[in-house]
């Protein structure tokens, strides 16, 4: 699945009076990786949301591959997002009550009624990642574990991007480093455009591109 | 799109608020299924009992009581009718029978009944065992009366007092055709030589013997002339004692209202059992009319609490929805999801409830059955199925607010 560019411009988002984003100008090649990054509250989560259709800028156009998703209505980006889009959280954010495999299947229940015909794809992906896919639940998974079924999870889709909010910050540092090494890999292997908002500087140095942000405006690198 | 996995998850998640939310609803709808079942059973229990006894003449008074005491075997004092009454009633030409019912005596808890031959054979539709008695001293039997055929009882006076005296004395003397020495209280000894087919009455426990038994052991004579021994019709009509209630089988419809309307004097009443039935059902049908709108009122609240519990449970799955959002849910998945669970906890509920309160419905029929003799049998039917439809198409119409609630949550604040 090649990934996609993007062309943002003038992009900006204010909340009670004041600008949280302002960045006059991005651009992501496909097949790389980008690390949005800056200390706490400096816009990182809110630019991730704004490039996944998730939040809608006040101003200026998100482009990817053409397609401005800031024009897009509500029910046009979601539906943008399950074909285009995987999401990776700091938290994971697994449902606990399933098992590895139907929580990889869950983004195939969002538009098919039947997910059989990726029941085979879900679980070569639980194995390329080296998760066990038999547990009944993934609560009984260590943390590295449920974050892999959580990269999995948003591969189901074979998704053109991967959006990341940090993804190792809860996460041991052999285990992070692992998530950061299969980050890089969907990037740079299999030419998918990986975003990531992340404090980890293990992950800022396998990037192909890092945007610093300070108060959602673009610092330059140090 | 596939909701159904997401809605089961979260279920699972909070199964033991879910399931205490289910039994709620399940106790709510059963309340209501019990009583209306209940209500029914007891109301075709009673009408079906009655169904025997066209018509009933007694001396003016209380027709429920008439009705309590006759049909349902409830002792209760009443007035005796006129023997000049009765009288006219055996030379009833639109009369098939003419059957005098006596009662006031009991074998232990079971009631002891005087009666004809005739009227045994027509509300027991032929006998399951023996034969119809043929002699003063000889008895039928309930189909659930402990006794069995060939069995001698000891019959006391009242119902369920002491057993009576010197009855071997006033057993010969019925059998010589005179009047019982030392009047009431005086029973000779009984032997049972049948025993009726269920007739899903009180009259199932009682002990049935000729009228002339009864008579005899109250010191009013048989109504026959002493030296004749036989039993039932034609009675001697100077003989007659006065009697509680005579049952009356009118030829047709056109005689059943000739009789009716002719002995509604001041010396006698007649009426149908069913339309004093009618009246008290009219009664009870009010009194279950309220209680039905009570018990669904108290369902719509404890379904509108519900919602209120259930928006709180899947506000603290917020996080849960936004994440599928993220991953590209549309609304109208996150609606459908929150809908579907909140309508399996009521349905499922609701079901239960129906099969809770059938079950109810059934135990209580059954105790009742088993201290009144009437026999019922409680069912589900088309208003019991209505309730809970309605209950179900409220709670599935309710549970559209906690869906919009939910949905309409914003998705980055809860991912944050």
């Amino acid at each position: 699945m090649p990934g996609l560019p993007l062309a943002v411009s003038g992009l900006r988002l204010a909340f009670a009076g004041a600008d949280v984003i302002d960045l006059p100008s991005l651009a992501i090649a496909p097949g790389t990786m980008t690390v949005l990054s800056g200390a706490s509250g400096s816009g990182k989560s809110t630019l991730l949301y704004l490039l996944s259709g998730l939040l809608r800028p006040d101003a200026g156009s998100i482009a990817w591959a053409g397609t401005d998703i800031a024009l897009l209505g509500e029910s046009r980006r979601d539906r943008w997002r399950r074909k285009e889009a995987g999401f990776i959280f700091q938290n994971f954010h697994l449902i606990e009550e399933m098992s590895p495999l139907d929580n990889v299947l869950v983004p195939i229940w969002l538009d098919s009624f039947s997910a059989n015909a990726k029941r085979r794809r879900a679980l070569d992906l639980l194995r390329q990642l080296d998760v066990p896919a038999e547990r009944d639940s993934v609560a009984k998974l260590s943390r590295g574990q449920q974050q892999r079924v959580a990269i999995a999870r948003a591969l189901s889709g074979n998704p053109s991007i991967i959006f990341a909010d940090e993804p190792t910050a809860s996460l041991d540092a052999a285990a992070g480093e692992t998530v950061a090494a299969i980050l890089q890999r969907l990037a740079r292997e299999d030419g998918r455009t990986v975003v990531v908002a992340t404090h980890d500087p293990a992950l800022k140095v396998l990037a192909d591109q890092s945007l610093l942000l300070d108060h959602g405006k673009r610092e330059p690198a140090p | 799109m596939n909701p159904f996995p997401i809605a089961w998850a979260s279920l699972r998640r909070n199964s033991f608020t879910g399931v205490l939310f289910l039994l709620i609803v399940a106790l709510a709808v059963a309340l209501g299924i019990a009583i209306s079942a209940q209500e029914r059973a007891l109301r075709i229990g009673s009408a079906r009992a009655a169904d025997k006894f066209d018509l009933i003449v007694a001396a003016p008074g209380s027709h429920n009581d008439v009705l309590f005491s006759t049909v349902y075997l409830d002792p209760t004092a009443v007035e005796l009718l006129d023997p000049a009454i009765t009288r006219l009633l055996f030379e009833e030409a639109e009369a098939d029978f003419v059957a005098p019912i006596g009662f006031g005596d009991a074998i232990g808890s079971d009631p002891v009944v005087g009666t004809v031959a005739p009227f045994v054979d027509h509300l027991s539709g032929g006998l399951a065992e023996g034969r119809l008695f043929e002699d003063i001293n000889e008895a039928v039997v309930g189909a659930l009366s402990p006794h069995a055929v060939g069995n001698e009882l000891e019959v006391s006076h009242g119902h369920g007092g002491a057993t009576g005296t010197d009855a071997d004395a006033a057993a010969d003397a019925i059998e010589a055709g005179e009047a019982v020495p030392g009047g009431d209280g005086d029973h000779p000894h009984i032997t049972i030589v049948g025993r009726m087919q269920p007739t899903g009455t009180p009259w199932d426990r009682a002990i049935v013997v000729p009228i002339e038994y009864n008579w005899a052991a109250h010191g009013l004579g048989t109504g026959h002339l002493p030296q004749d021994t036989h039993i039932g019709a034609p009675f001697d009509p100077d003989a007659l004692p006065g009697l509680p209630a005579v049952v009356v089988k009118p030829k047709d419809v056109a005689a059943a209202y000739g009789l009716r309307a002719a002995y509604r004097t001041p010396q006698s009443t007649a009426f149908f059992p069913a339309e004093v039935l009618v009246e008290l059902y009219a009664l009870l049908g009010d009194a279950t009319a309220i209680m039905s709108g009570l018990t669904l009122a108290a369902q719509a609240l404890v379904v509108a609490a519900i919602l209120a519990g259930i928006v709180a449970i899947l506000d603290l799955q917020r996080q849960r929805f936004a994440v599928l959002r993220a991953l590209g849910a549309s609304p109208l998945f996150i609606f459908t999801t929150v809908w579907i669970y909140v309508a399996a906890i009521v349905v499922t509920g609701a079901l239960a409830g129906l099969v809770l309160g059938w079950g109810a419905a059934w135990v209580v029929s059954d105790l009742l059955a088993q201290s009144t003799g009437v026999a019922m049998r409680a069912e589900i039917g088309a208003r019991e199925l209505s309730l809970v439809s309605t209950l179900v198409g409220l709670g599935l119409l309710l549970a559209v607010v906690p869906a919009l609630i939910i949905y309409r949550r914003p998705v980055v604040d809860a991912l944050r």
